[in-house]
């Protein structure tokens, strides 16, 4: 009887299943709060990675202002949800609306600067929107922000008592942007926004327009910010100018995807689940107290990182797997783009 | 009304002094090395630090640090170009931005762990005294601030327009390779760069002593002034940053005055989004000089 | 003939510099016309006026029927005007390939599709063996190739080649000949810039001079390395030949 065989593509999708299945039962095999909430940022912290991977991965567009998005969908959210009564379920979507529209103001401005510069423009945009709401009080609550108000467990105004549902809602997010990013890649518009981080002149001389993909790159990655921004605060029932616009998630939209791989389809996971139990353990261990550590050590890695491996290390995971399952080592070009 | 503007003018040109001399440090990095300087602001910061301990320790006024804090910085510069930023030359924008980024972050908060939050600040005889001129009060700390910075950028641009080191400077800004055939050593070149970049930042930082409080992220006001001024006055045009840096202290503090105390950063973005607006290549736009 | 590309009047200063100075030309349809002069002499700044990449200070652009001038370069790809730069730029990240069909996109959404078209403009420059390289693996002969190919599979009408045998041995100058005249055969119309004359004596029915920016000769190859003011201008890989008598 022959052995039923499976070709390298079948073990892909076999691993794929396993790996699917393992994270949906994950929160109903480890019940401790602590773990499942750093479950939770891991998935939350990967699906920012992968909203700014579509525009600073693939299209070199680096943004380190996507807390401008983050900080609009949970105020759009919160505010529908305060002063309206409208569910959160309904305020996230309004959340990815509100940020798409003020992307393309910001975008216009800003993609009229190049590389360094177009960071600091968008470094820029997130501090004046911060800014802006510190001063809203009629409106926004100002400095001191709100507290959500504690519903208990209400589905429908998206807050559970389980803390497994938020689990379920992150990674649903999170597959929500891996299949965007996967069906991108492997079309038009991957390649157009390859070519465009590459060389937006080529680009454009081979028909290529570079300003309405960028534009439009920037709506999908304003969009999936704005969501996890909605998810945030609902998680953790508070919402202030300092948590929402904070500079930190604009650091961190880009390094999880720079460590991990910028431009590839699991990079921004990579780089999180590295990343996010660190600084969780740290801040255990050390206390909140020590700011300053968190981001010193992010700084180290991105250092280390760029230094030897500027092309992250989704690398070493790919090309250890080849070595494994004995297949050709991978490229990125190769596996996202030509399959 | 009018001695309210002049009086505002005059407060803006004095800080815009220290605006200048930082962004010429920023422009100076990216004229040559064709890299922006995410840290400059850190290291600002730590001129500051540098004389705070001097001052507080030894007695030494912050004017005097500077024969301290300049050369100190320029070794660090020379040694920044040569381990670190002399790794990421020609790989991309990328590596570039983050790295000068990350090293911004790791500086802001060593600090922060090192000397915490703090507020600290330097008493000289001069920090309170001021001088008057009409209606128009003048403040001795900030006028020195500025005299010197002025006098620091004018040194700077005689040194990259007279001296055979600073042509090569120049020449290796327009273009590298030719410079190169020329017989000009792009790594020395681009290490004095550096070290001149950062001794300016750190003469920033003794300068504003006398009249700033220092904190771990002092420099984060500063640089982003920087690279607001940097973009005005055109990327790699020396005396375009010193004008622009200028008229950033002077925007700033008309800013304050008519429309609120934390307008600053207002301001900043205005005045970023106006250059982007009208004149994207900045006011000297062209060459690079 | 019909005129596909007119260019009228066409002038672009940098700063104090006249690039490109009251330039008239025109191309006709299926013709190769190349345009040659010394370094400086406004060759690439005129391409790049065409294709949109700087915007020109005065002058017309027209071609498929429309005013270029103004327009991006994509736009006027759209339409049927492709290029190819003196320096090579191949998107090193993605391999050979995907770097074609990124400009077989253009004219076919589809991966499918593009993968197709893309495939036959690699056959076609004759880098097929090397479709799943990385671009910034290439020679720089086959980052030519590269070039070339990414060009055609836009699927252009109008092609400007930028020194596309600048630095090639001799072997290689023919098979880059051979595949300009096969592009010629197919009905595309090319101008190209050139120094090396031998390819341009080859392959051109025609022959602009530019000089500093201007236009100082025009005709068909033997008239133009006759022309004494040519000559004049442009020592270069020159064709020696006598002036026929008389003139």
């Amino acid at each position: 009887m022959d052995a039923i065989k499976i070709g390298p593509r079948g073990t892909r999708a076999l691993w794929f299943c396993v790996i699917t299945a393992a994270l949906i039962v994950l929160p109903l095999i480890v019940t401790k709060p602590f773990a499942i909430d750093i479950f939770i940022r891991v998935l939350l912290f990967a699906f920012i990675g992968v909203a700014w991977n579509l525009m600073g991965g693939y299209a070199k567009q680096l943004s380190l202002g996507h807390a401008a998005y983050f900080g609009l969908g949970a105020y759009t959210s919160t505010i529908l949800l305060i002063r309206f009564g409208i569910s959160p379920w309904i305020g996230i979507l309004a959340g990815g609306v509100v940020a798409m529209l003020a992307s393309l103001p910001i975008g216009a401005l800003c993609f009229r600067l190049r590389g360094p510069y177009f960071a600091i423009a968008t470094i820029a945009t997130a501090q004046v929107l911060m800014l802006l709401f510190l001063k809203f009080r009629d409106f926004a609550w100002g400095a001191e922000g709100t507290t959500l108000p504690n519903l208990g467990n209400s589905p429908l105004m998206m807050q559970f008592g389980a803390k497994a549902a938020y689990y379920y809602i992150a990674l649903a997010m999170l597959a929500l942007g891996l299949a965007i990013t996967y069906r991108i890649e492997r079309s038009w518009m991957g390649y157009y926004l390859v070519a465009v981080g590459e060389d937006e002149d080529a680009a454009e001389a081979i028909g290529v327009n570079a300003p309405r993909i960028k534009r439009n790159v920037y709506l999908i990655s304003a969009f999936l910010t704005a969501l996890a921004g909605t998810f945030y605060v609902q998680y953790i029932y508070f919402i202030d100018p300092n948590t929402a616009f904070s500079f930190n998630v604009s650091v961190e939209a880009a390094l999880v995807s720079i460590v991990g791989g910028i431009g590839t389809l699991w990079g921004p996971v990579v780089g999180t689940a590295l990343l996010e139990p660190t600084s969780a353990l740290l801040q255990s261990s050390l206390g909140s107290g020590h700011g300053g550590v968190q981001l010193t050590v992010y700084a180290v890695i991105l250092i280390a990182v760029i230094l030897w491996r500027p092309t992250g290390l989704v690398g070493l995971f790919t090309d250890a797997y080849a070595r494994i399952f004995r297949t050709a080592p991978t490229r990125v070009s190769e596996a996202s783009l030509d399959a | 009304m009018l001695a309210t503007v002049a009086q505002a003018v005059v407060n803006g040109l004095l800080i815009g002094g220290i605006y200048a001399l930082v962004s010429v440090g920023v422009t100076l990095i990216f004229g040559v090395v064709k890299i922006v300087n995410f840290a400059q602001g850190e290291f600002v910061m730590i001129g500051m630090y540098i004389s705070y301990f001097l001052a507080t320790s030894l007695g030494m006024d912050p004017l005097v640090s500077l024969a301290v804090t300049m050369p100190a910085l320029f070794v660090v510069g020379l040694l920044l170009q040569r381990f670190l930023i002399r790794r990421v030359l020609g790989l991309g924008d990328m590596p570039q931005i983050f790295l000068t980024f990350a090293l911004s972050i790791l500086i802001m908060n060593l600090a922060l762990l090192l000397f915490t939050a703090n507020y600290r600040t330097v008493q000289t005889p001069y920090t309170e005294s001021a001088i008057h001129i009409g209606p128009i009060y003048i403040a001795v700390a900030k006028l020195i601030a500025f005299v010197l910075a002025m006098a620091l950028s004018g040194a700077l641009w005689a040194f990259l327009h007279t001296t055979a080191l600073g042509k090569a400077m120049r020449a290796a800004a327009q273009n590298r390779d030719v410079a190169m055939l020329m017989g000009i050593n792009p790594d020395r070149v681009f290490g004095v760069a550096v070290g001149l970049s950062l001794a300016l930042a750190g003469a920033a930082g003794s300068l504003l002593m006398p009249f700033y409080p220092v904190y771990p992220t002092v420099g984060q006001s500063f640089v982003l002034m920087a690279f607001v001024a940097v973009v005005l006055g055109t990327l790699g045009n020396v005396t375009g940053a010193l004008i622009a840096g200028l008229m950033m202290g002077v925007a700033e503090s008309l800013g304050i005055q008519f429309v609120g105390a934390d307008s600053g950063l207002i301001v900043v973005f205005m005045m970023l989004l106006l250059t982007l607006a009208v004149r994207p290549s900045g006011l000297f736009g062209g060459w690079t000089r | 003939m019909p005129e596909l590309l007119v260019v009228r009047n066409l002038s672009k200063r940098f700063g104090g510099l006249r690039a490109v100075q009251d330039l008239s030309f025109s191309v006709g349809e299926g013709e190769t016309v190349a345009l040659i002069g010394p370094n400086g002499a406004g060759k690439t700044t005129s391409f790049n006026l065409i294709t949109g990449y700087h915007r020109a200070d005065a002058g017309s652009i027209r071609a498929f029927g429309r005013e270029l001038v103004g327009m991006r370069p994509y736009d006027a790809c759209a339409l049927g005007l492709a290029r190819t730069f003196q320096v090579g730029r191949p998107f090193g990240k993605m391999t050979v390939l995907a770097n074609v069909m990124t400009g077989a996109f253009l004219r076919d959404k589809s991966p499918r599709g593009a993968r197709t078209r893309a495939r036959e403009a690699i056959e076609f420059v004759g880098l097929s063996a090397k479709e799943q390289t990385l671009a910034s693996d290439l020679t720089t002969i086959d980052e030519r190739r590269l070039e070339m190919a990414r060009a055609l599979a836009t699927e252009p009408r109008l092609l400007l080649l930028d020194e596309v045998m600048a630095g090639l041995n001799p072997t290689e100058i023919n098979q880059a000949v051979a595949l300009v005249g096969q592009l010629s055969k197919r009905g595309l119309t090319i101008v190209i810039v050139e120094h090396v004359m031998r390819a341009i004596m080859a392959v051109a029915s025609r022959i602009v001079v530019l000089d500093h920016g201007q236009k100082i000769a025009e005709g068909n190859p033997q008239d133009i390395v006759a022309n004494k003011d040519v000559i004049r201008a442009y020592l270069g890989t020159g064709y020696a030949q006598e002036a026929p008598a008389g003139v």
